[in-house]
């Protein structure tokens, strides 16, 4: 019973922050200069043409209409259709959406690959060789923005040793280098993590204990210490992942991918209201659904949280 | 386990890596690079030019400009105008079949002419056809056209991209031509990736016999300028419509790369808001015009062009050249600027921040206007913005922008004199103008845009900067890719890969 009221309180601020979400976006993007009768018509048309166009749009009508008419819409799971292209704005985010998800998942794992070993080994030789490599290896990651890597990458390997496509995602060897320019920033973020947490673990009690007890170095820090330094390794991951599911803009305007940054920051240019409605609830969802979900997991492994 | 990883796994997926790089295209596929998605193909539902740069290969119009500018027919092979210049009789061709297979005839014209004019389309281009009071079809292949007035542009709407013609049976059906464009253009339309690339394949029914010569046609989106040029550079783009000034010498220094450079039919412009103080004072404009060295502008930050006088593409059959009112001169617009007792006073040029072009003519021009004197701040802002705030809200001292070339001067000139976004009032300009309209001789015609675009000459609502060239870069092996003049559309029937 404990269970089904804590679910449920939990839907309910899912649901409150869509619609926080949804009202505050509904709102901005009205106020900021920008008509998309105008971006469909061009400097040419005249003003009763504009004039067709706003009615044709509905954006010649009240704001409260508007506002109402999206709310129940949103109510109803229906993005709309986007005013510029004319297309349902579900469809063109879902014909995005997998190749964002893929990019978004190899350039973690990537970032996983790379961190998580050259961490935890940091960690365990502090000052050595390897632990100067992983500082000097995640200054660099970080510091390197991802699209000047992503020139780079190209001009080496597409270009100079034509290995890779120049653009686009026809092949599975089109997403090689995007995700890697993704990757090498995670990494280098998770890196810097790893480490410390892992260093935070190792001075831990469990561990002296634990050698007082005559266990084998190794089982002490990858049994017990690296098991328990991964957790707030992984918090960050998701958040990193959440972040790259937005659309890695920077990263698709250099590979020339069609994936959801671009698509989304295009909608942001031409007002087009529908489509940055959508963009924004569905991100949204997505995210609070995966919370939800993870709060729910917690609560059946910790019963305690439910009382909170 | 490491055998398998080392003898199949490993050489597989190489295999597959360089088998997508090396048949990503057939032969006798041309790659073209377009910088951008086009928002629609519908021709009718945009007035984008991307969108008409790409739907010129689906679709045909009526009458189309030849390669000199002047209009030829097309689908029609013939059409008269009665003297009172009320109806407009065109003959049409018979042996012309859209991509569905359905005949073209007079009820696909009348069909596609009723949506344009159907307030529900809410076509941004409307207007030009508001004259049309009546579209009759005595036959299959004739198409009469009732005007309630003269109305010399309409001829120049028709062979625009606007005017292109769709088969009626699927205007009545509702079809989407937003995603999947059917006409009766050189090419079929094959597949739309949204932000990636569009496929077209030859009509081999097309109505011109042995063209187009081209097998396919793919638009491969690169909104990365140096991906652009290095694809070029490496054959993996073979023609680039427009390469920036800046990336001539790479290109230049590459062999197996074609540039071509031509005129545009671009206005180039610093527009000043005369209802403003102190620019409604003409002094106040005159100096800035005597302040801008144009030539200077034009090389720098446009790649090169011819200064211009007046409100027309210098190479437009009615431009008049005044160039001899406003030279370089800055002691002249100090002098000027004084008598108008300008002062310190702040003055801000607004530009559209994704026209990187515009952004350096700004920023040189704001250098030139400090040269005189004047305290002019840069604001940088987007296209939205730029299109609701400064052209259609008039709020703004300067702003830099381009006017793309019109196949009619009407397009180009209608609503100047009577306040458009300069916010400049002259009554006479706007009666010739207006006047222009309704007579179709030349002569007669240029005699009234000469008079109107003098007065706009000496007024200068705007610094007219000039139209610049193109560099339009090509692999060596591309011939004869053309751009249709004034709109600056693709145009591939008889582009040849060799």
């Amino acid at each position: 019973m404990n269970f089904i009221k804590y679910a449920a309180k939990r839907f309910l601020r899912l649901i409150l922050t869509i619609f926080i979400i949804s009202t505050i976006i509904f709102f901005v993007i009205r106020v900021i200069p920008g008509d998309p009768a105008l971006v469909i018509g061009g400097v040419d048309a005249s003003p009763s043409d504009i004039q067709a166009i706003r009615a044709k749009l509905g954006t010649d009508r009240p704001l409260s209409v508007q506002y109402v008419e999206f709310l129940w819409s949103i109510l109803r799971l229906d993005f709309g259709r986007s005013m510029i292209s004319d297309e349902p704005v579900i469809s063109l985010i879902l014909q995005r959406f997998p190749l964002t998800f893929t990019l978004a998942v190899l350039g973690l794992l990537i970032g996983i690959l790379i961190a998580i070993p050259l961490g935890v080994l940091s960690a365990v030789k502090r000052w050595s060789g390897w632990d100067y490599l992983g500082l000097v290896f995640s200054q660099l990651g970080m510091a390197i923005p991802s699209f000047w890597l992503g020139i780079l990458l190209l001009l080496l390997l597409a270009i100079k040793f034509p290995i890779f496509p120049l653009f686009g995602a026809d092949s599975p060897a089109g997403l090689v280098l995007p995700a890697l320019s993704l990757g090498v920033g995670r990494a280098a973020i998770l890196l810097r993590h790893t480490r410390a947490s892992m260093i935070e673990e190792l001075s831990k009690e469990y561990v002296v204990a634990a050698r007082a007890k005559g266990l084998p170095e190794s089982v002490i820090r990858y049994k017990h210490a690296l098991k328990n330094a991964l957790l707030p390794i992984i918090t960050i991951a998701g958040i990193e992942f959440g972040y790259m599911l937005g659309g890695a803009i920077i990263i698709e305007q250099v590979f020339s991918l069609p994936g959801l940054g671009r698509l989304f920051l295009y909608a942001i240019y031409q007002r087009d209201f529908p489509l940055i409605q959508g963009g924004v609830v569905f991100i949204a969802l997505i995210f609070s659904l995966v919370n939800f979900v993870a709060d729910m997991l917690y609560s059946i492994v910790n019963p305690k949280i439910r009382l909170e | 386990m490491r055998r398998v990883l080392k003898h199949c796994i490993l050489p597989g997926l190489f295999a597959c890596i360089f088998a997508g790089v090396l048949f990503a295209q057939g032969p006798g596929t041309l790659v073209f690079g377009l910088s951008g998605n086009p928002d629609t193909l519908d021709p009718q539902k945009t007035a984008g030019t991307l969108t008409f740069q790409v739907v010129k290969s689906f679709y045909d119009t009526l009458v189309e400009p030849d390669q000199s500018g002047k209009i030829v027919p097309a689908l029609a092979e013939s059409w008269s105008v009665s003297p009172d210049g009320l109806t407009w009789t065109f003959r049409l061709r018979r042996d012309v079949v859209f991509h569905n297979g359905q005949q073209f005839t007079s009820k696909d014209v009348k069909a596609t002419l009723d949506r344009i004019v159907d307030e529900k389309t809410a076509s941004p281009k409307r207007s030009e056809f508001s004259a049309i009071k009546e579209i009759r079809t005595p036959d299959a292949y004739t198409v009469v056209l009732s005007l309630s007035q003269p109305y010399a542009p309409l001829l120049a709407s028709l062979a625009s991209g606007w005017g292109a013609i769709l088969p009626s049976d699927l205007i009545a059906s509702g079809h989407n031509f937003a995603a999947e464009p059917v006409g009766t253009g050189p090419f079929k339309f094959e597949k739309w990736i949204r932000d990636s690339r569009i496929s077209m394949t030859r009509n081999d029914k097309y109505w011109i016999k042995g063209l187009p010569k081209l097998a396919k046609v793919e638009f491969q989106i690169v909104p990365e300028r140096a991906v652009q040029v290095q694809g070029l550079g490496v054959g993996s783009i073979d023609a680039l419509e427009f390469v920036d000034p800046d990336d001539l010498p790479i290109l230049q220094s590459n062999p197996k790369v074609t540039i071509k450079k031509e005129l545009t039919s671009l206005i180039m412009v610093m527009a000043m808001n005369c209802s403003r103080e102190p620019l409604n004072d003409l002094r106040v404009r005159q100096a800035v015009n005597y302040a801008i060295d144009k030539q200077v502008v034009l090389d720098v930050a446009y790649g090169g062009g011819k200064i211009g006088s007046t409100f027309l593409d210098t190479g437009n059959a009615y431009y008049t050249d005044f160039s001899n009112l406003y030279p370089y001169n800055p002691e002249k617009a100090k002098q000027l600027l004084k008598d108008a007792g300008v002062g310190n006073r702040e003055f801000t040029i607004t530009v559209p921040q994704n026209y990187p072009l515009h952004v350096k003519a700004a920023e040189l021009m704001q250098q030139m206007l400090a040269k005189v004197g004047m305290n002019v701040k840069l604001q940088l802002v987007d296209w939205s913005t730029w299109l609701s705030s400064v052209y259609s809200g008039g709020n703004y001292d300067f702003t830099v922008i381009g006017h793309t070339g019109k196949l009619d001067p009407d397009g180009t000139l209608a609503g100047y004199g009577a306040g458009r976004y300069v916010k400049w009032y002259n009554a006479t300009v706007d009666a010739k103008i207006k006047e222009a309209t309704t007579i179709s001789d030349f002569a007669a015609r240029k005699k009234l845009y000469t008079d109107a675009l003098e007065i706009m000459a000496n007024e200068v609502p705007f610094v007219y900067i000039g139209t610049s060239y193109r560099y339009v870069g090509t692999r060596s092996n591309v011939f004869d890719f053309r751009m249709t003049p004034n709109l600056d559309t693709f145009d591939f029937r008889w582009t040849e890969m060799r």
